[in-house]
């Protein structure tokens, strides 16, 4: 009796087991890049690059897509991970919206606000469904052996490239210049007024999903796991999303009190994909983007001197270290991806890689920092990414993606 | 359980990741400052407080 109980409960809990290759494989490119980085570089790029980790276990462990958020929503009528997000940004924009107007020296992920704001997050929308992430989804899904995403990368970065070549002559259609709304609000009145924006999409998506299922799941708010106790969950997930929100939203006021600037991701990607170029001969200073001084120093240096290239180091380790943890690395390439799977990814990195251009990053730079810093062109980004996902999310069956 | 991936192909993925990221590293301003060249510009702190836009693209009022 005591013994068939105890099978019973192994059952229901499973061992506790860890991918022991993954873990120190992980840890050991963490030693040789944070290693690097700090013999090279300065320690505040040291900082940088571990919080780029936790991020990416936070991403990992807590599951935290955009993408998927956004595709439950309409697809299955569910609001969680679309609440989520929401938390997230209001949680941001209290903390980081003061610290950028206290503090001097600071810059905010503002951008303007024009035809390419709004065509590039159109196009990074759709990308988002094809390709199967956003920038740091992508990443993190990456770090944790997922094949498919390892083309949408490649093929993000080739957008990107593209994009970059393109961005002067977008930056001369109609348009205008960044709008933080702390200049016409103030500190205060911007916060009130993204938190009122904020509490107005959560009561539609809530409409939503009260229309479909006639209640509300409140996974958003759940603070312990369902499944394991607390330290079993710290290490091998799956995190309530309460976790994951506060881990991002500290990570990100950290990195804008480290490094000066809020958070981004796809810009790094550019940088690579220009140095590829020229690795083969290309002359990229032919082109206006690769001429501006940001991208021309970033450009010429080293990615261990590169903000954004460094933090993606962090972020691709600690989702392989969190994958390796949870004992499900590579887990959702067991089954080998279709060849029309593929080609969403080929089209989806070039959509997310040009649209991320064109409209000023990806929904960790444009999105959630842009949010973090009461910047208009933030909210417009959302809006026009969210007609794109649409669009995507109706492509997804010719490419026989599961919706 | 039978793993999902190669362990040889994983370690070859990181090691030309490596091998990337050291020759870019080998060939950069910072590592010729930090070999003792000076007057070289290294982009430790990039950030562009004139640019517009996090990538460091210009203000459309900016542009003819």
């Amino acid at each position: 009796m005591a013994e068939a109980a105890a099978i019973r409960a192994g059952a229901s809990h499973p061992g506790w087991q860890i991918d022991r290759f993954v873990v120190t494989t992980a840890l050991a490119g963490f030693a040789l890049v944070g290693g690097l980085v700090w013999l090279e570089t300065a320690p505040f790029m040291v900082a940088l690059f571990a919080i780029g980790t936790v991020l990416g276990m936070a991403l990992y462990h807590g599951a935290f897509g955009f993408t998927a958020g956004w595709r439950n929503l309409v697809v299955k009528k569910r609001g969680a991970g679309m609440r989520a997000q929401l938390l997230l940004f209001g949680l941001s924009s209290l903390i980081m919206v003061p610290m950028l107007h206290s503090q001097t020296g600071l810059i905010g992920a503002v951008a303007p606000v024009g035809t390419s704001l709004v065509v590039g997050s159109f196009l990074f929308g759709i990308g988002m469904q094809l390709g199967g992430g956003c920038g740091s989804g992508t990443l993190f899904t990456v770090g944790a052996g997922n094949i498919r995403m390892v083309v949408t990368l490649v093929f993000f970065i080739v957008g990107t490239v593209i994009g970059s070549m393109h961005l002067p002559w977008w930056l001369d259609q109609p348009g205008f210049d960044p709008v933080p709304l702390v200049n016409t609000l103030g500190v205060s009145g911007a916060i009130i007024a993204q938190l009122v924006g904020l509490g107005l999409v959560a009561w539609w998506v809530n409409r939503i999903e009260r229309r479909a299922h006639g209640s509300i799941e409140r996974n958003e708010l759940l603070w312990k796991s369902q499944s394991h106790g607390v330290l079993r969950t710290l290490v091998s997930g799956r995190w309530p999303f309460t976790w994951a929100i506060l881990i991002l939203a500290a990570g990100n006021a950290l990195t804008l009190a480290i490094s000066g600037a809020p958070w981004s991701i796809t810009f790094a990607f550019n940088v690579w994909g220009a140095k590829a170029l020229e690795a083969v001969g290309v002359n990229m200073s032919q082109f206006e983007f690769w001429t501006w001084d940001y991208p021309a120093i970033a450009l010429k240096d080293s990615v261990l001197t590169h903000i954004p290239s460094v933090m993606n180091f962090g972020l691709l380790l600690g989702a392989m270290l969190a994958a390796g943890l949870a004992n499900k690395f590579n887990e959702a390439s067991r089954n080998r991806p279709e060849a029309r799977q593929f080609m969403a990814a080929v089209v989806g990195g070039l959509l997310l890689g040009y649209g991320a251009r064109l409209g000023f990053g990806c929904n960790i730079g444009a999105l959630f920092s842009g949010i973090a810093s009461a910047s208009l062109h933030a909210w417009i980004w959302f809006a026009c990414a969210f007609a794109g996902s649409l669009i995507g999310i109706r492509l997804r069956p010719f490419f026989r993606l599961p919706n | 359980m039978q793993r999902a991936y190669s362990r040889t192909r994983i370690l070859l993925a990181l090691g030309v990741i490596l091998v990337l990221i050291m020759a870019d590293h080998l060939n950069s301003p910072t590592f010729a400052f930090n070999s003792g060249q000076g007057n070289v510009q290294t982009a430790l702190m990039q950030r562009d407080e004139s640019a517009c836009a996090p990538c460091g693209a210009p203000c459309p009022s900016t542009r003819d």
